[in-house]
């Protein structure tokens, strides 16, 4: 097929091909589909932090009037669930290790039937203690929650790069602070729901909301003891996942249910709904983390050593916690280059809430500690934040602290530190702040004006795709029908669209890689029986991965179709270069294929009198390789950035005891449109990544991660104050103003 | 206990229908007659995903009874678009992306009726009022408020170009085969 120019769209705003369905009502979600026959399934979860089952009687409930059956830990076949381990229960049988452990499932006929049948169900238990503090669970002497994990301890990183002794003793100035991060709720609007059947081929089939369908079906057929190709996975639309949909919710019970009610000759669908309390208390959460640090640096700013502790809180099982604490302890030093480090990090079991992926899966937390780390070292060196990352950004070849160079060509850390800042007329406007206020005179309280405005600086950088040796790759189809044209093109994908925009993205890059115009591309998508394996939409990899999936498919398609194949059919699957996990005693390791890279300047305006913090103005610059769609990536940075302005100000996840205080959107506040600055300048740089499809590297997570770390450092400049704890609520800034003597800037 | 019956206007056609009384306006719609656009977020009144219109006015339908619909008009997203002609509305939120993964949208969108109905030329401040209510976690707000204030300003501009949009031949998703 000649090709006289690029037809494809690539680097259009192209309208979302979702968009009209969505916009009319018509486009269905998990919890919009119904079958005939379909039964219901409610979910008894424990509500203990910790105990032992001494007894479960469920025969009342299953006498219940539309009650069909109901399922314990004894009709599971493989009890066993995990992304990287499977040591989660599907169904507790003797002991619970959180309040959202799933005890029993009751089918019935109607949902309110199962409902009610659930208060039938006698469960006694015997409490053991709780452990919700990790500091203390890894404490020698401290209660064990699984054998296997000694001293409560998941996964211990250690990182070593030179001598950092050496490097403090070098120094002019040392930096030390300790920081908060807090549990955050994903809170996708969508709660987690789904319907399950036997396919006309007999398959277990699922239809529910993830980010993997090859991962939900491989777990699937582990816990029933089936091999996979006798579970299917399909994803209808999604209703927002950010990470939170990566690891098991309804999607075993699901096929769990059908299965058994099939082997006991009931051969109906079955489907349920969680309600919102249901998806906070059920599904994992970010991880809370605390971060030590000491940072060492020269008078004129250059940084020597960093020692760093992190310790996370993982909840009781592992989920994808070993990895998340990989990139935090790859983060909490910055993308700075450090000739001395040492971080020690830590994942530890608790009775609390498990912890999961987030959309940033680390960094956030462990840029929090080093951005404000940071922001302190230019305030004691009277330097310039911007002057001062510019001098410490890691460049192309200079080893981070796993001892390697950062992969992909141009690491553009500079330009997008630069852009941003001069976009934000840092300079003009915000030099003059950025005295040291220890200088300043103290004002006496008459002096105090209420409104105080203030800005800040912060940088990132994240991975793309998954890290530490994983085997990546993701899988495409391309069919080309027609005779001596080609009429129409089929790309077979199973990513993900979870609201970001993948398929429209996928089917621009198919257009551009066929060099067909984007009508004649027809998109199957996300269902195990039709595609390979994607791997998940996380860890800002979709667009790469499909990117590099779909060229080499095309290519194979094409030859085909130019050797007179009719329809042409490729298959394809992209596997990037092999990472490494970290090295046992230095931490030495190439962790990833590929990174993004963001920079931000905030402004706000605090308070002083309520402890109100509003972000008034973002500006956000983000090195993309390539823009696909340059609309859609703003949608990603405007999204990025108000959930990151919940994590920073209005999200406070409230527990006591492991228990969840805050389980409704009426008391845990995700920000609403009067919450929002009323613009976030967006900054899109293209430098392309050599791996990259076109040059594209991914960026959703990126304009999350330095947004808090701005926001505190935006709030220092107007109060004075270091917060080093998040959420910014009210009246803690508020308690925190008015412990001090405290003079505003203006 | 004893269904009560309604009749009322949907979407500009008359319904009568039996439902018990302690039933929601959405779950009669979602669950008895079959129209999912409006969506339960949260089921207490805090999200606006299952917004509608009654007599005109928008309302949070998981926390209107079934029963007091009797003898109202009710529009949801789906009446909206009048013979498979999108609005202004909608064809803006398409064209300035004012929707990720759309859960949220269909509430957005009849709010942004209910306030164009009332208000033809909202000032921003007034588009943010109207959707003071909707929670979005995708979006981040901004393409919503200026999807909306074109729609308002624009609306001469904003034909309905979905059927020239790429249109998949058979639908993304087949439902299964039961
Ligand atoms: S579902 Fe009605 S307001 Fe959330
Ligand atoms: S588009 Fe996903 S919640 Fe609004």
């Amino acid at each position: 097929m000649a090709r006289e120019k690029l037809l494809g769209p690539l680097g259009e705003s192209h309208a979302r091909v979702d968009a009209p369905d969505k916009v009319t009502g018509a486009t269905r979600y998990p919890g919009d589909i119904a079958l005939p026959g379909q039964l219901w399934m409610k979910t008894l979860y424990a509500h203990r932090a910790h105990a032992r089952i001494k007894r479960l009687d469920v025969a009342r409930a299953e006498q219940t009037e539309g009650v069909v059956k109901v399922f314990t830990a004894r009709d599971v076949p493989i009890n066993e669930f995990g992304l990287i381990a499977f040591d989660a229960p599907v169904l507790a049988g003797d002991v619970v290790r959180w309040i959202g452990e799933k005890v029993a499932l009751v089918v019935a006929e109607t949902e309110q039937q199962a409902r009610q049948a659930l208060d039938l169900i006698e469960v006694e238990y015997e409490d053991l203690p709780a452990l919700t503090d990790p500091r203390e669970a890894m404490k020698v002497g401290a209660p064990v929650i699984h054998p296997h994990y000694a001293n409560n301890v998941l996964k211990h990183v250690p990182i070593r790069k030179g001598d950092v002794e050496r490097g403090f003793a070098e120094s002019d100035v040392i930096v030390e602070g300790a920081y908060y991060t807090p549990m955050q709720e994903h809170a996708y609007l969508q709660p987690e729901a789904g319907l399950a059947y036997l396919d006309e081929e007999g398959r277990v089939t699922v239809q529910v909301a993830g980010q993997w369908t090859h991962e939900d079906q491989h777990q699937i057929a582990h816990a029933l003891g089936l091999p996979d190709e006798r579970v299917r996975v399909i994803y209808p639309a999604i209703g927002g996942a950010f990470g939170g949909r990566e690891d098991m919710s309804v999607q075993i019970i699901l096929a769990l249910a059908v299965w058994r009610l099939d082997q006991m000759g009931i051969h109906r669908p079955v489907k349920t709904i969680w309600s919102r309390e249901e998806s906070i208390l059920g599904h994992h959460k970010r991880h809370q983390m605390w971060i030590r640090a000491k940072w060492g640096a020269k008078r004129d700013g250059r940084l020597l050593a960093a020692e760093v502790e992190v310790i996370a809180d993982a909840g009781p099982y592992a989920y994808t916690s070993t990895k998340v604490l990989g990139n935090a302890a790859v983060t909490c030093t910055g993308p700075y280059f450090w000739p001395h480090a040492r971080v020690d990090a830590y994942a530890v079991v608790t009775n609390n809430i498990p912890a999961g992926a987030f959309r940033g899966f680390g960094a956030p937390q462990g840029h929090f500690a080093a951005e404000q780390q940071m922001n302190k070292l230019a305030k004691r060196l009277g330097m310039d934040p911007v002057e001062l990352r510019l001098k410490n950004v890691l460049r192309e070849g200079a080893l981070t602290t796993t001892q390697t160079p950062l992969p992909g060509g141009v690491v553009a850390l500079p330009q997008v530190v630069q852009v941003c800042a001069r976009a934000a007329g840092w300079k003009a406007t915000s030099t003059e702040r950025h005295v040291a206020d220890e200088n300043l005179p103290q004002g006496s309280t008459s002096t105090r004006q209420p409104l105080a405005t203030g800005y800040g600086f912060a940088c990132a950088f994240k991975n793309i795709g998954f890290s530490f040796g994983f085997p990546e790759g993701a899988s495409a189809a391309i069919e080309l029908h027609g005779g001596t044209r080609v009429e129409r093109a089929v790309l077979k994908i199973a990513g993900a669209e979870v609201g970001q925009g993948g398929h429209t993205v996928f089917m621009q890059m198919a257009a551009e890689a066929l060099g067909l115009p984007l009508a004649q591309i027809e998109l199957v998508a996300s269902d195990t029986a039709t595609s390979g394996d994607f791997g998940s939409a996380s860890a800002s990899r979709s667009t790469f991965f499909a990117g590099n999936a779909i060229r080499g498919t095309a290519a194979a398609a094409l030859q085909k179709w130019r050797d007179e194949e009719r329809p042409a059919i490729a298959i394809y699957r992209y596997q990037p270069p092999a990472t490494e996990n970290f090295d046992a005693a230095t931490g030495r390791a190439r962790p990833n294929i590929a990174y993004g890279y963001v920079a931000q300047v905030v402004e706000v305006e605090v308070d002083t009198e309520t402890g109100q913090i509003r972000l008034k103005r973002v500006w956000c610059a983000d090195d993309v390789g390539k823009a696909i769609n340059p609309q859609l990536i703003e949608g990603q940075i405007e999204g990025g950035v108000v959930q990151a302005l919940g994590y920073a100000i209005t999200e406070n996840f409230v527990t006591r005891d492991g228990h969840v205080l805050t389980p409704y959107f009426s008391n845990y506040l995700i920000p609403g449109v009067l919450d929002v600055p009323e613009r976030i300048e967006s900054l899109i740089l293209e430098f392309p990544d050599s791996e990259g499809p076109w040059g594209a590297r991914g960026m959703a997570e990126m304009p999350f991660i330095p947004l808090a770390p701005a926001i505190t450092a935006a709030v220092h400049d107007a109060t004075g104050v270091w917060f080093d704890e998040l959420p910014l609520t009210p009246w803690k800034v508020w308690e925190r103003l008015h412990e001090r003597s405290y003079t505003p800037h203006s | 206990m004893e269904q009560t019956t309604i009749r009322f206007t949907l979407n500009d056609r008359p319904i009568t229908h039996a439902a018990m009384p302690y039933r929601t306006l959405l779950e009669v719609l979602r669950d008895d007659l079959g129209l999912t656009g409006s969506k339960e977020g949260c089921g207490t009144g805090d999200c606006g995903a299952c917004t509608l219109l009654l007599d005109g006015k928008p309302v949070t339908s998981c926390l209107v009874l079934a029963a007091e619909a009797d003898g109202r008009k009710v529009t949801t997203v789906e009446g909206l678009a009048k013979d498979g002609k999108l609005t202004p509305v909608q064809v803006a939120f398409i064209r300035y992306g004012g929707l990720q993964c759309g859960i949220c949208t269909s509430g957005f969108i009849v709010a942004a009726h209910a306030l164009l109905e009332s208000n033809k030329t909202p000032s921003e401040a007034d588009v943010r009022a109207a959707i003071g209510g909707n929670l979005c976690r995708c979006t981040g707000y901004d393409k919503i408020v200026r999807a909306i204030l074109a729609a308002a300003y624009d609306e001469g501009e904003l034909v309905d170009e979905s059927a020239s949009m790429p249109v998949m031949e058979k639908p993304l998703f087949t439902e299964g085969p039961m």
